[in-house]
């Protein structure tokens, strides 16, 4: 059993226009994406949303991680589809697929991109308090640490015999109980060693802070965000005028 | 310098041409050949990020490698699962914090031995049994993660010996512990030894190494550079100095004694050959000295 699909959230540095983004923009595109996903409970507008993040995925040159992070979802799409088919419709478990993978990508995005240190300071610009952006960007640097205790976790559960590679879905998610109270424990330990270490170096003894860099909303970020508002707009109105929409966008399977 | 061991029993674990390489591309183990006997003690020591680490790491299938084969008791590793596998091969990792989870010392032997499916009463009796043998019964309903280094260390290792495999694995064992934690690792493994156990141990202690194992191979770079008897191994210099360890203590004291006259010395490459090297020379010096 391996979690190494986490590590599709976890920030690589590279050229590309949308690692040149400010994070702020990439803020906006996961919250449109999410909106945008939230609005449609059909198959078809769901998957042109979800085929117009692909794109953006190839062109921040993401790709492989993208692709990492939606195999990770298999056992949710799994869930999914049992749940739905059983006390709904297959049309509808499609649809939620695609949701669900929208807002995944989303975030899986602008995870890979945005640099935890450019993520605080865009949140400082935002005036949010230097602590709550300061916590918020270190919350998002552990998630790959995590991701590795909790291979460490079943690594050490495993070597001590306890079968986790059994087969079917019932067993697979079983195996994951036994790895939540050790993995919480251990995170509120990590917390609680992180909180110590970052008042022994002063942590938040000056109230006004400068900053050796800064970042700036250039016109790139401009032209990037005008167009993602746009297009939350377009899916807004369709939203609306849904009933008047032609029958090919409200196409449902039979079943 | 390579030694190939030749025996009439086939080898308990038997490692061919095995590499491995991470999901990043790094190459980690470069055809590895290796063969450990029933009852053998063996080290594997090298520099940071040699491969040591990984290479036990496939022994027990927490990692497969990306080509070879592993053969443990004649059997090829690839197809059992790695609770399967943990039935022989107790891997006692390098942090005790990565090998502990449970609530409780207790539950946390509990935990090793509930997946050999022994009933209540003797689930508790073998609990209680090991518990003393580890003296950590009086730490039994304190959590693993409020031990100290040493404490957690020995509940790490007490949570695998009380599963009783024939193969015990250790990644720095002496690692942060104390000397009178490394006399007692010491007895420990020799108790174990024993008994006819197989022991590979990870080590950066050259002194340790050199005085308790008898055998030992040098990693560098994901291959194995140098596989023979320890104190050959560790006595060579460019192997030594290929792998970032410092001579032995031992060593460098005959070294010096050799520049300073006493040429003989080279034979004496343990402690104790040492001792007894300088304790026949006084005790000629003074029956010379008697005699004038």
């Amino acid at each position: 059993m391996s979690l190494e699909f986490l590590n599709a959230f976890k920030f690589m540095k590279k050229e590309s226009f949308l690692h040149n983004l400010d994070p702020r923009a990439k803020l906006v595109l996961a919250l449109t994406y999410t909106i945008s996903a939230l609005l449609f409970n059909q198959i078809i507008p769901l998957l042109i949303i979800f085929l117009s993040l692909i794109p953006l995925v190839i062109f921040g040159k993401i790709l492989k991680q993208w692709i990492k992070s939606i195999r990770g979802l298999s056992f949710l799409v799994l869930f999914i589809i049992i749940l739905n088919t059983l006390f709904l419709s297959l049309s509808f478990a499609i649809a939620m697929i695609f949701r669900i993978c929208i807002m995944v990508s989303a975030f899986s995005i602008f995870f890979l991109t945005v640099d935890p240190n450019d993520l605080a300071l865009s949140l400082i610009s935002m005036k949010f308090p230097y602590e709550f952006a300061f916590s918020f960007s270190l919350a998002f640097r552990f998630v790959p640490t995590i991701a590795n205790e909790a291979q460490n976790i079943i690594d050490a559960q495993q070597s001590r015999g306890y079968e986790m590679q059994k087969k079917g879905f019932i067993n697979q998610i079983k195996n994951l109980f036994p790895l939540l109270i050790p993995l919480i424990i251990c995170s509120i330990k990590r917390a609680f060693n992180v909180a110590e270490a970052l008042e022994s170096r002063a942590f938040g003894s000056k109230k006004e802070r400068s900053y050796y860099y800064t970042i700036k909303f250039s016109l790139k970020d401009w032209i990037f965000t005008i167009y993602l508002i746009l297009i939350l707009i377009i899916f807004i109105f369709i939203k609306i005028q849904f009933s008047v929409m032609p029958d090919w966008l409200v196409w449902r399977l039979p079943v | 310098m390579i030694t190939i061991y030749i025996s009439k029993d086939l080898p308990l674990i038997i490692i061919e041409n095995v590499d491995y390489v991470y999901p990043n591309g790094t190459v980690a183990l470069k055809n590895i050949n290796l063969n450990v006997h029933k009852g053998e003690m063996l080290g594997i020591m090298g520099k940071n990020g040699a491969g040591k680490t990984t290479l036990i790491r496939t022994l027990n299938g927490l990692i497969r490698p990306t080509s070879g084969d592993i053969y443990i008791n004649n059997e090829n590793t690839n197809s059992k699962s790695i609770a399967e596998l943990s039935k022989n091969i107790g891997l006692i990792f390098q942090n005790p914090s990565h090998q502990l989870f449970a609530n409780s010392v207790e539950d946390e032997i509990n935990f090793s031995l509930k997946n050999l499916y022994l009933n209540k009463e003797e689930l508790q009796i073998k609990t209680n049994e090991i518990l003393k043998k580890f003296n950590l019964d009086k730490y039994r309903d304190r959590s693993p993660l409020n031990l100290s280094g040493g404490e957690s260390k020995k509940l790490a290792i007490a949570s695998i010996i009380c599963r009783a495999p024939e193969i015990l694995v250790f990644d720095e064992p002496t690692l942060g512990q104390d000397a009178r934690e490394i006399e007692s690792f010491i007895k420990l493994i020799n108790t174990e030894k024993e008994k006819g156990k197989t022991i590979i141990i990870i080590t950066h202690n050259i002194e340790f190494a050199f005085e308790f194992i008898p055998r030992t191979i040098l990693m560098e770079s994901g291959e194995i550079i140098a596989d023979g008897p320890t104190q050959n191994v560790l006595n060579n210099n460019f192997l030594t100095e290929r792998s970032s360890l410092i001579l032995p203590q031992t060593r460098q004291l005959s070294l010096a004694l050799q520049k300073i006259g006493f040429q003989d010395i080279n034979k004496a490459v343990s402690k104790n050959d040492i001792i007894e090297y300088l304790i026949n020379f006084l005790r000629n010096k003074t029956t010379s000295v008697q005699e004038e």
